[in-house]
Formats: C-alpha cells, structure tokens, sequence
C-alpha cells in the first residue's frame, strides 16, 4: 500500500484550503506523503485511485458530507484507518461517526502534537493487520442469507429465485448498503451519495432502476415487494424477518 | 420514557385544557339548571315567592359563565401561542449557535494549528511568511463573523439608521463588485441598466452594501455550475425600482423562497454541507425593510438558479 518513495499515504478531505494545507505541512514534515481532497466527490474519487493508507476527514463538507463519505468507504474497505478532524464536537456526532466505522475523532480546535501522534499510531496499528486477509464489511462473514435467498459477497453470486445469478459491483455495493441499514429508511439522495458517490443534482431514476433489479432477484412477487419496500416520499427500507 | 413524551407535549396539554374547560361550562350549566329546578319545587311545595329567589334569570347566568369561560379560554391560547414562538426561539438559538461556532472555530483551529507549528518547528523565512498571510487572512475571517453579529445587533436596534445618502445604485454595485473582486474569481459579472441613466435613490451606504454583500456572496457561494455567473437587472418600475439579482446557481426549492428569509433558517439542515450562520438573508430583508423596500426570491427549482430580486418604492427618488 506505500507509495512508490516508500513513505506511508495519507488523504486530506478537507475543504478549508489553510487548515489542509496546514495538515500537509505538518505531516509532510513527518515523512508522510499526503494529498489534499476539498470536497466529498473529490474525496472518494482520490481514495479509489490513490490507495490511501489513512485519511483524515472533515463532516461539513461541499457536496457530499464527511460522514456519507465514510459510509461509502466503509461498504468496500472495513480496514483502511479513517481519522474525523471536525468542528462538530457535539456527542451525537462522535456516536454518529464511531456507529459509522470511524477509527478516531478528533474535535476542532485540536492539539497538534495529539493529532500527529493519533495518525502515527492508526498507521501503526494498520501496518501490522496488512498481511492478513481481508474480511468483508458485514460482521456475518462473506455470506448474507434472507428468506431463502443467498448473497455470497467474495464471489459476487447470488442465489435466489432466479438461481444463481452473478451481480455486478454496484449491485453489491447497494446490497451492503441494505443489509448494514436494515430496517432503516434510506432516501434516494443517501443512496447515490453512498452508494455511487453521487451529489443530489443527479437524477435519481438510476437508483429506482437498481432496486427494480434487486427485486426481480429476490422479491417472489417484484410488483409487490416485501424485502425492499418503497417508502412514499422518503425512499426505500431493506428488512425481513430473521 | 420516549412513549410518554406526547402526554407532555403542549399541543396535547392545550387541547386537554380546552376539553377540560368546556367540559365544566357544560356541568356548570347542567348543575346550576338542576339546582334552580330543585329549588323552584321546594318553593312550589311550600309556597313562597318566587320573586325573592329567581330575581335573576337563567340565561344571564349562563351568559356570565360562557363570558368566564371565553377570557379563560383565550387566556390557555395566548399562552400557548406565546410557549410556541418560545420554543420556535430557542430551537433557532440553537441552530444558530451550532452553526455559528462552525463558522468560528474554523479559521481558530486554522490559526491555532500554524502556530503550533512555528513553536514546533523552525521554517524557513519564505514559508512563515506564506503562513502568516493565511494567519491574516484567519483572523479576517474571524473579525468579518464578529461585524456580522455586532452588524444584526445593530440592524435590530433599528434607530441609528437614519442618515440616507443619494447615490447612483448602478455605480455603487459596479464599485462593489471591483472593491470585493477576490469574492468573485471565476465568477461572470454583468450589469444590465434598462434605464439607461444613473439611477439615485437614497440609500443607507453601510447597509446597501451589506445588503450587496449578502446577497451577492450567495450567488457565488450556493453556486456548483462550472461557469458561476451573476446578472445585476435595474428596472425601473411603476412604483419604483426593482434590483434582480440573477444566479446560476443551486437553486432554491418552491417551498423554500419565503422561509429562507426567516433568521437562522438553514436550507436542508439535516446534512448541511455549505456554511453559513443563516443570517444573510435574514439581515438582507431587514435592510430592505429599513429602506421601505422589499426583498424576495424567486428560483424554477432546484439546480435552476435562483433570483433576488430588491425592490425600492418611488419615493424620493431623483432624476440624476
């Protein structure tokens, strides 16, 4: 995962220029190789092609906000060390972040030298799991079961009253999406943000499209659903009984 | 505890109380008919005269007590109007306060992190300078959130607004723009006079440009279009001049266009993304006021743009 120098990566998603910049500079001084995203979409998009080895990130971010972003994170990669440096010090949030996989949290105004020693230590930790194969994002292991339908997420197969049908990445991605939220309601706007790390402008017939796909799958009658309802003027609710 | 909560709500103790009012005008009414039948028998029964006893009459008595029962009705209203506008506050306090400390703690966390990092380190000269300059800028930031506290305070002491100059409205939003040019990088910027003279109004200069300020930096702000553009229309009007202040920008739903003038009033709270002490265009509408004029917006929906538009009434303007 380090960098072609050797140096350990680190992902700003910040959209303060002088406090990012301010990050840099402190942990360039550091040894670390870091770059700096200013919004959501920005964020992800680096966090895809760079390979991070930790990100630091803030929650009132332009387009896609700091905690949707974690939540996309959190459906491919459980592992990578996300630290939340935000003004937000309110407790909600910090519960807020932490139910939503967050590694640390720091509140703003921080302590420099606490900050630094938190990241060393979160790439630290990270450093020794490296070797270890990588466990899925659901705590149940690789395999979902509901009402008779089976989702394998390493083989990304499904067997369901269709038989066994192959689904693709995204499919995936918005099945996890469903399971981790179960029995929540998930607006469209959530959906996209998490799921395809899309802002809201975007037209969200795509995710109505997607759920049309997953309830041929699994639903017995896809006309009327019972595993992913629609929720009239909310958006859609994953749940079944267990 | 959570199920109980609705027995505390002061929807449900105002209807309860009001229930409970009726309820005893009805029994006051029924035990007082009741009475009086009771009465007029033993008088029947035993002969008296019943002048002595029924000098006044039912119905009066039943006036008297629905009059009661009305004051106290309205009474249980008011002050459940009054307990509804308190809470209505202190919910606004408390989103102002948590945006508001946002919008401070940002450039003190800036601040706070360089100079850890001077005493931690020791920079060349080249790059304590760079962060010195964003330490200015910081501590800009900070004194311009504090004007703009200090500014609402003063907009709502109202009184000190008296001193109206006359000034060329097109010529001060050109002014505006060239002295705030840095707000307005990447930002297309027309004025379109169909006028086409100077327009002099009477205006507060202090407030017509906060007024500017406020508006304008929205356009700007709440603006994800690649090419952001802003289009000041003056139009003369019938009965005054309308300023329409047109944006590219994000748009503002229909049922928003009235509400987001209220103080603190955050468009989408629930996950806010953009900054902003929900102040702006609450002050911009006091300003309006202030000059007897009014501000509204208007917007085709969300991602459509949104226009401000500012109307001053004819009164005292000046052929220039």
């Amino acid at each position: 995962m380090t960098g072609v120098s050797g140096k350990k990566k680190i992902l700003i998603i910040e959209d303060d220029s002088h406090i990012a910049e301010g990050l840099k500079l402190n942990l360039s001084l550091k040894g670390y190789d870091v770059l700096i995203a200013a919004d959501g979409p920005a964020g992800l998009r680096e966090w895809r092609e760079w390979k991070p080895d930790l990100i630091v990130l803030d929650i009132m971010l332009p387009r896609i906000d700091g905690l949707s972003v974690l939540r996309s994170i959190r459906l491919e990669d459980e592992r990578l060390p996300i630290l939340i440096l935000s003004a937000k010090s309110e407790h909600e949030y910090r519960v807020k972040g932490l139910s939503y996989g967050v590694d640390d949290y720091l509140s703003k105004p921080f302590n420099l030298e606490e900050f630094l020693l938190r990241v060393d230590r979160l790439v630290t930790r990270a450093a020794w799991s490296e070797g270890e194969s990588p466990a899925g994002c659901l705590p149940e292991g690789s395999v979902y079961t509901f009402a008779g339908n089976t989702i394998d997420f390493v083989t990304f197969t499904a067997n369901c009253r269709l038989g066994r049908v192959t689904l693709t990445e995204q499919e995936v991605k918005l099945l996890k999406l469903f399971i981790a939220n179960r029995g929540k309601p998930l607006s469209r706007g959530e959906l996209l943000e998490i799921g395809w790390g899309y802002t809201g402008s975007t037209s969200t017939r795509t995710v109505d499209n997607f759920i049309v796909r997953l309830r041929r799958y699994f639903e017995d009658n896809p006309r009327k659903p019972a595993f992913f309802r629609s929720l009239r003027s909310v958006g859609y609710v994953f749940d079944h009984d267990s | 505890m959570n199920r109980f909560k609705w027995f505390y709500h002061p929807v449900f103790i105002f209807i309860f109380s009001i229930v409970a009012l009726a309820a005893s005008l009805v029994l006051y009414v029924y035990w007082y008919i009741g009475v009086s039948t009771g009465l007029a028998s033993i008088i029947k029964n035993y002969n008296l005269d019943p002048n002595q006893f029924f000098e006044v009459n039912t119905w009066v008595v039943v006036l008297v007590l629905s009059i009661l029962v009305g004051i106290i009705l309205i009474g249980v209203f008011v002050i459940f109007v009054y307990n509804q506008k308190t809470w209505q506050l202190y919910r606004l306090q408390r989103n102002f306060i948590n945006n508001f400390t946002h919008e401070l703690k940002t450039p003190v966390t800036s601040l706070k992190l360089y100079l850890d990092t001077f005493t931690k380190y020791d920079l060349p000269r080249s790059e304590q300078i760079k962060y010195v300059g964003y330490m200015i800028q910081d501590v800009e930031r900070l004194l311009k959130n504090i004007n703009r506290i200090l500014d609402l305070a003063r907009i709502e002491s109202g009184n000190h607004w008296k001193e109206f100059v006359i000034m060329d409205l097109v010529n001060a939003v050109q002014k505006f723009y060239g002295n705030n040019a840095d707000l307005f990088r990447n930002c297309e910027f027309k004025i379109h006079n169909l006028a086409g003279k100077p327009l002099h109004y009477p205006v507060n200069p202090q407030l017509f440009e906060m007024f500017l300020m406020n508006i304008m930096t929205n356009a700007v702000k709440y603006n994800e279009s690649d090419n952001p553009s802003v289009d000041v229309r003056f139009i003369p009007r019938k009965k005054g001049l309308q300023i329409r202040f047109e944006d590219n920008g994000i748009g503002i739903e229909k049922s928003e266009t009235k509400k987001i003038f209220r103080m603190f009033y955050r468009v989408g709270q629930a996950d806010d993304t953009a900054n902003g002490s929900g102040l702006g265009l609450y002050m911009a509408r006091q300003i309006a006021r202030i000059h007897k004029g009014e501000v509204t917006a208007e917007s085709e929906g969300k991602g459509k743009g949104s226009v401000f538009a500012l109307t001053l009434p004819m009164r005292g303007e000046v052929e220039g």
